[in-house]
């Protein structure tokens, strides 16, 4: 940026602030349609989320510390098993990759000055709170989901499971994937469409790679998981017959929908991962990522894959080789674009300067859990070695090494990265690194030991365990390990909630990052930039010219689009300038819209159809009035 | 400084709303892809299809009916043509058309699921839950599009703007997705006669 | 391919080169796993359906058409072999997606082969 500012640019920027400046207090928070204020709604939310599935977590791992253990009933357990795996996956990872990192990021790292829609944005953002309530208020009744977080059939049928338990997790999970898929569409248009120009798509950062692939892969797995339980509440309240095989279904047909859900679903768990870590990695190796094509469509490749593997999770339930054999030789395959990935991430780091500062040492953590995670991955896909340690421990350990070591250290290192960005403080770098190591080898603690129990045999999903089999010390030993890494996770929250208060003020650009939102304020003002910029290369703020030619761009009122709430849109692949378009402002029919949405899933939960039509009529109005807004005519 | 003005648009680039019409009609192929799926997966399931009891699937009622549903996508191909060269009393006239054949569908539709569900509930069989899945499944779509339509006769009641002809081109891309998939579903519908 | 007077479309090549492979297996998998549930299913006693038959032409077309994907995007890949990635588009883009499309052709054809080999070599229905 400039360091003397003239008049006319003065002038600009004072329009700007006025046109995107949103209201003051509360009612600007229930009214933003800024992405900026959305992702950290998101952000504090999926939080809290974390904080209860780690709650849960903490009480298993007490429960399972010793053999027999009465800390917990085998009921109370079902539902804390199944809450965490809920909790942990719908309600903290996809909100808090896709709807924090994403839509705070994407904007700015594309040179925008919002998502493409933004009302829908704040809609997402309180459905994903609407839903998580919902599916939370089973907690209070005492009747959450006891199914696991796979549901599967017979037991979550109504024979075997005659309470609302199942029906909050259908219902609660539909309602979920609305939101999702609000936000996938949101963050697919905007990648296509508001790129700054000259951002072709080779020039597009990794980390909107990633966050693309997720979307893309939210868009085409969450239906099949939404039929799934379409069907269920179909069969649990009217009768239906899609899992019983009297009637002709078939319990496969749930695993089979399920998966086709459920291994994408992983993917899109890790893909964010990959891109945080991709934009950590050439910020503190001062180098340019290896390989960048193969990194970038390796993001988008595994997405693809991942969606033809499914029935490697149905490896021991009887179906003919013929069938398994697809699922086997696509697992193999599915591993080539991430290592391809590893090697680039690691050379760039061998090849580069590297500063070991708090982000990058999680990224260091978050490689060696993928790789060891990944292999015992890559060890599932023969379907004999799949056949003995399957429901076993073995497992547990295998995605937890991948859920917990590479998807949450990379969000960690990316709270840390970003936390000068956002809040305008830097963090305390030595009570980060601490908080690091308590972090990690809590990590390996808890979840080393379980690769043994499963091989040893113990079972999963089991409250409880005898003391003849010599399962005990390495129980114990991963409790300890879940209190430690605990610590470390309320050590990493200590830090930046003081360093957001009395951290030192932080540079707009602390680690001269190369992409564009480091080109602007920290924190970045509503508008995020006062000139559109123009990117001729992959890692736009490191080409010094370009970002002193917004400067003289600013002056001469060239791309500042401060006639209106303005963004401009682009071509979908080479980022040719297309049309200004005029952005929503704040607007209250978003919470209408998800509160009405609410009221309509506590309707069919509790079986009153005729009441839930009426929500649904009432939704449809409020979605109506919303759209009596136009945007204004240029 | 102004947009660039409209008429000097590069011809490839759509607008947003079309954009997001494109991928919200993705999910939703990819939701009935599903549901077709099951049909056939239970088909494979199963000796007799239709079960013993159930009555084999019509065919020329249905056919006829997905041929007049079809038939719209032309009113409705015309009547964002029309919203584009700013037509707007053509383009009413071809949307009214649309929704007055895609009402009389549905009535039609709705009749026959009813009577349908009288003669092979779907609690009697997963073939019948599978049959009235989809079709229910889809006859909520042709639902939501003649909702969509009705808003567009009459937001567009007060004159046409930009961001009414770009929700005309939106909603007719919907349109022709609904008639793709009229012709998967009947072809599902009517397979066991095949 | 210029050299024998012919001359495809490079945005062609590019599209075919980088979706080719990808999309002839998503058809290989998602028929090709339908036949064996058709097969193994109870409706196979009216289907009557020749697994090693379905397979085995699956196999063969999406080997024939994924190969072709790789020709195309190594013909791109060849004609924009002096270009940089990060280079303005159309041939910088062009090349960026080449890049990437030659590898993963590769996977597509080895997932192709395994899962053709495996579908045709064991016997139908036995479970695992």
């Amino acid at each position: 940026m400039a360091t003397t500012v003239t008049e006319p640019a003065l002038r600009r920027i004072g329009r700007l602030e006025r046109i995107w400046a949103e209201p003051r207090g509360v009612l600007g928070w229930l009214t933003t349609t800024d992405h900026k204020r959305i992702g950290l709604l998101y952000l504090f939310t999926s939080l809290a989320f974390f904080g209860a599935g780690g709650i849960e977590a903490l009480l298993m791992r007490t429960q399972l510390s010793e053999p027999n253990a009465k800390v917990l009933s085998p009921e109370t357990y079902d539902q804390l098993m199944t809450m965490h795996g809920v909790t942990m996956i719908f309600l903290f990872v996809i909100p808090m990759t896709t709807g924090a990192f994403g839509n705070y990021l994407v904007p700015l790292m594309i040179g925008a000055r919002d998502m493409a829609f933004p009302r829908m944005n704040a809609l997402s953002y309180w459905l994903f709170l609407a839903s998580g309530l919902f599916m939370y208020a089973s907690v209070f009744m005492h009747s959450a989901p006891n199914a696991g977080w796979f549901d599967y059939v017979p037991l979550a049928l109504k024979e075997f499971n005659p309470g609302h338990n199942i029906d909050f997790y259908a219902l609660g999970l539909i309602f979920n994937g609305i939101a999702s898929t609000a936000t996938a569409i949101n963050l697919i248009v905007t990648t296509f469409k508001l790129r700054a120009p000259g951002m072709s798509m080779n020039r597009m950062p990794l980390f909107c790679f990633a966050i693309l692939a997720v979307s893309l892969s939210l868009i085409f797995a969450l239906p099949s998981l939404t039929i799934d339980l379409v069907f269920l509440e179909l069969q649990r309240n009217l009768g239906f017959h899609f899992f019983d095989v009297a009637n002709g279904g078939d319990p496969l047909l749930w695993q089979h929908l399920f998966w086709l859900f459920g291994h994408p679903e992983v993917y899109i768990i890790i893909l964010p991962a990959f891109g945080i870590a991709t934009s950590i990695i050439p910020t503190f190796s001062k180098r340019k990522m290896i390989a960048f094509p193969l990194v970038a469509l390796a993001e988008l490749l595994v997405a693809f894959i991942g969606f033809g593997v499914w029935a490697h999770h149905m490896f021991a339930t009887g179906l003919s080789t013929i069938t398994l054999v697809f699922f086997s030789a696509a697992s193999m395959m599915v591993v080539i674009p991430s290592t391809i990935q590893v090697f680039a991430w690691t050379v760039t780091v061998a090849l580069g300067r590297p500063e070991f500062k708090a982000p990058l040492l999680f990224i260091g953590a978050f490689i060696t859990f993928f790789v060891l995670g990944g292999l015992t991955g890559i060890m599932f896909a023969a379907i004999p070695f799949d056949q003995a340690t399957t429901d076993t421990y073995f497992v547990v350990a295998h995605f937890h090494f991948i859920i917990f070591g590479a998807a949450v250290f990379p969000i960690l290192g990316g709270f840390f990265y970003w936390f000068p960005k956002v809040t305008g403080r830097m963090y305390h770098e030595g009570a980060a690194v601490v908080a690091f190591w308590l972090t990690a080898l809590g990590t390996a603690l808890t979840f080393f030991p379980m690769h043994i129990l499963g091989l040893l045999g113990m079972p999963r999903r089991v409250y409880t365990y005898p003391s003849s089999l010599g399962w005990g010390a390495y129980n114990l030993s991963e409790t300890i390990g879940a209190f430690i890494l605990t610590a470390g996770l309320l050590l990493i929250v200590g830090n930046l909630v003081w360093s957001r208060f009395r951290g030192v003020t932080a540079p707009p650009d602390p680690w001269h990052g190369g992409t564009l939102e480091w080109a602007t304020s920290s924190p970045p003002p509503p508008y995020n930039f006062p000139v559109i910029p123009v990117v001729r290369s992959a890692y736009p703020n490191w080409d010094r010219e370009d970002r002193e030619a917004d400067a003289g761009r600013l002056e001469r009122g060239e791309l500042v689009l401060d006639e209106g709430h303005e963004t401009s849109t682009t071509t979908v692949v080479d980022a040719v300038p297309a049309e200004v378009v005029e952005m929503p402002g704040e607007s209250l029919w978003p919470l209408v819209v998800a509160l009405c949405t609410g009221l309509l899933f506590v309707m069919l939960l509790t079986r009153h159809y005729a009441v839930a039509g009426i929500f649904a009529a009432l939704t449809l109005l409020a979605v109506g009035a919303w759209h009596l807004k136009e945007p204004e005519e240029l | 400084m102004s947009a660039v003005a409209r008429s000097e648009q590069p011809p490839l680039a759509r607008p947003n709303g079309w954009w997001g019409m494109a991928i919200f009609v993705a999910t939703e192929a990819t939701l009935f892809g599903t549901i077709i799926g099951t049909y056939f997966y239970l088909r494979f399931n199963n000796l007799h299809w239709p079960p013993p009891g159930v009555p084999e699937p019509k065919l020329t009622l249905p056919l006829l009916l997905t041929g007049i549903l079809v038939a719209t996508s032309v009113p409705m191909q015309f009547a964002a043509s029309a919203a584009a060269k700013g037509r707007l009393s053509a383009a009413r006239a071809a949307l009214l058309l649309a929704v007055v054949v895609q009402a009389g569908y549905l009535g039609m539709q709705l009749h026959l699921f009813v009577h349908d569900v009288h003669e092979f509930p779907p609690s009697g069989s997963a073939y019948s839950s599978a049959y009235f899945t989809m079709l229910g499944g889809h006859d909520l779509h042709v639902g939501l599009g003649i909702l969509l339509n009705l808003w567009l006769l009459l937001r567009t009641s007060t004159g046409l703007t930009t961001y009414r002809m770009n929700a005309i081109r939106a909603t007719t891309f919907y349109w022709h997705f609904i008639n793709i998939l009229a012709l998967c579903v009947v072809g599902t519908q009517i397979s066991p006669r095949a | 391919m210029r050299g024998r007077g012919l001359s495809i479309d490079a945005e062609f090549l590019q599209w075919f080169g980088l979706l080719g492979a990808a999309l002839t297996w998503t058809v290989q998998l998602v028929v090709g796993f339908g036949v064996t549930l058709a097969r193994c299913g109870a409706a196979n006693a009216v289907l009557g359906v020749d697994v090693k038959a379905w397979e085995i032409s699956l196999m063969a077309v999406g080997i024939a058409l994924a190969l072709l994907a790789e020709a195309a995007a190594l013909t791109l890949l060849w004609q924009t072999r002096d270009v940089d990635y990060s280079d303005p588009p159309p041939e910088g883009r062009r090349h960026f997606f080449v890049v990437a499309a030659v590898l993963g052709n590769l996977l597509f054809i080895v997932i192709i082969v395994l899962s053709g080999t495996g579908a045709i070599v064991h016997e139908p229905c036995m479970p695992s």
